[in-house]
């Protein structure tokens, strides 16, 4: 059987004893492109430093191919991270590209290489090689930046929001370049975004990241203020609308959460009006590769993602309804 | 004010002569300065590199002492050195008082908190993002050191710069624990201080002006160097 890329197992981190990430149970598969999307500050950027083993989780196990690395273990060089806003070393491209090959003592082949990776990256070797390291556009510094990390045919790269603050031919031409290198040396992708679209043409498995957790499906989250009866909690709207739930078993921070397949979408206002909310659509993304529809709500100030067949038209500023159930999924 | 341009020409002059007296004290005052200067980095870096780079107790405090020391008056650094140095001294044995040793000691407490004051400013300077990128391109301990140290590079010559300029030009250590002493202890700084005593204004002058072009001689092979990095 063929080992998972990736496992971890009871995942807990946090930085300064405020929680960054807690994960009890996920598997990576080999040979695939992870995409791994959430808002902000949802963990998708430690998850990947735990990922490198740059970091040690505070507690639990990231088992890779089956066995736990640690920091400066010769293994961990296969796996490589490009941070997120990229670092450029005080030298040339041509230098900054060699740099991971020279401290691994590949010197063989080096400038075949690294011009190679510059091509990769839709970057003309002649006449970047020699330049300094400030004189790049935004783009072209996370394009050598990536190139850096190409040159090393690594197992694995991790990306932490590869296409932020780039242009469009830019984020095409890293999607690009990555998806070559699997096909090239079989590199196993795993990418961090809030960038739906650009994402959804490549991955070929998605996880959700929000709340420092990781979720299955996309999760739904309505956040209080809420009028807290015994039995049902109410949340109002401005617009005299309202939600209501049953009251959460346990104590809450006041965030319910639903999964997107609890959530049904109509066109039209629906009869049964019992927590049905018109919410306004602000985007909608295909994603071509799992045969979906990402819709992107919005009503007040809660915004949401939910999946949708392909077979509703949907676009942006319509009004659709949602019914949620009368129960959250859970409560946080 | 005859005595600048008079200066101006006696400094030409003594060069072109080759002066034996004044090449003997550009020839002590670089002997000290690179015992100094050579002391000072191989201490002052990795210092500097650990109150920089490291997260530790007490960090704050030893920040502030090294920023304190950096107004350390010669003479003070001198009376210490000296008080160390002489025959009832602890170190008095070893007989190093009134060589050019004794004015290298000196000069290297002088240079020492610059060194670690600076280095340890440049290291705080980099950027946050510089060790997470050179760990995710596969860096091992020592990698990641050096190249830090490399990044770090024009703030580290901006260091030793400044503190060849302080030690290159310090009378107060030179005169009090070299003593002065004609072929042998007597610099640069020491020759000004003695020639000026002796109401000899134009040599004095004359050797300030050889100091200065001794100094620029140092800038300018180092930004020649910087330019080529």
């Amino acid at each position: 059987m063929v080992k998972p890329l990736f496992e971890i197992r009871d995942l807990f981190h946090a930085y300064q004893g405020k929680t960054a990430l807690c994960v009890d149970h996920l598997v990576i598969p080999q040979s695939k492109i992870t995409a791994l999307v959430g808002p902000n500050g949802a963990g998708k950027s430690t998850f990947l430093r735990l990922l490198s083993f740059i970091e040690q989780p505070v507690r639990g196990k990231i088992l890779y191919q089956g066995k736990t690395l640690r920091l400066f273990e010769p293994a961990t060089r296969k796996i490589v991270l490009l941070p997120q806003e990229p670092y450029l070393l005080r030298r040339s491209v041509f230098d900054n590209v060699a740099y991971g090959l020279r401290i691994r003592g590949q010197k063989k082949g080096l400038r075949k290489r690294v011009y190679e990776a510059l091509s990769l990256v839709g970057l003309a070797p002649g006449e970047f090689a020699q330049r300094p390291w400030y004189a790049l556009s935004g783009g072209e510094t996370q394009r050598v930046a990536l190139a850096s990390r190409l040159v090393l045919r690594p197992e694995v790269l991790l990306l932490d929001e590869p296409t932020s603050g780039v242009d469009a031919q830019s984020a095409f031409l890293i999607q690009k370049a990555i998806v070559e290198a699997q096909k090239l040396w079989g590199t196993n992708l795993i990418i961090a975004t809030h960038d739906w679209d650009w994402v959804s043409e490549i991955a070929d498995t998605w996880f959700y990241f929000a709340q420092q957790q990781v979720w299955e499906d996309i999760p739904l989250f309505i956040p209080g203020p809420w009028q807290k009866g015994p039995l049902f909690w109410v949340r109002p709207f401005r617009d005299g609308a309202s939600l209501q739930l049953e009251a959460p078993r346990q104590d809450s921070s006041g965030l319910a959460v639903f999964s997107s397949k609890e959530i049904k979408i109509y066109l039209q206002k629906p009869d049964k009006n019992f927590n049905v909310l018109d919410f306004q659509i602000f985007k909608v993304s295909l994603n071509k590769k799992l045969g979906k529809i990402f819709v992107f709500l919005s009503r007040e100030d809660i915004s949401l993602v939910l999946e949708s067949g392909a077979g509703l038209s949907l676009y942006p500023g319509q009004k659709v309804w949602l019914s949620f159930p009368e129960r959250a999924q859970k409560w946080l | 004010m005859d005595y600048l341009l008079e200066g101006l020409i006696k400094a030409l002059s003594l060069l072109l002569n080759r002066d034996p007296e004044t090449l003997a004290a550009i020839q002590v005052t670089l002997k000290v300065t690179t015992y100094s200067m050579a002391a000072s980095l191989l201490l002052g870096v990795p210092l500097g590199f650990g109150l920089g780079f490291f997260d530790f107790p007490g960090r704050k405090f030893l920040r502030t002492l090294a920023n304190t020391l950096l107004s350390l008056p010669t003479v003070l650094i001198g009376l210490l050195v000296y008080a160390l140095l002489s025959q009832q001294g602890p170190l008095g044995s070893l007989g190093l008082l009134f060589t050019p040793l004794a004015i290298a000691i000196g000069q290297t407490i002088l240079a020492l908190p610059i060194v670690v004051a600076l280095t340890a400013a440049t290291i705080e300077s980099l950027d946050q993002k510089l060790r997470l990128t050179l760990l995710s391109l596969g860096a091992n301990r020592r990698q990641l050191l050096l190249s830090i140290l490399w990044e770090a590079r024009y703030g580290l010559l901006m260091a030793a710069v400044t503190a060849y300029g302080r030690v290159l030009t310090e009378v107060g250590i030179s005169l009090m624990v070299g003593g002065n002493i004609k072929w042998y202890t007597r610099t640069i700084t020491t020759t000004i201080a003695l020639e000026t005593a002796k109401g000899n204004f134009a040599l004095g002058v004359a050797l300030g002006l050889v100091l200065l072009l001794l100094a620029f001689g140092v800038n300018f092979s180092l930004m020649y160097l910087r330019r080529k990095w």
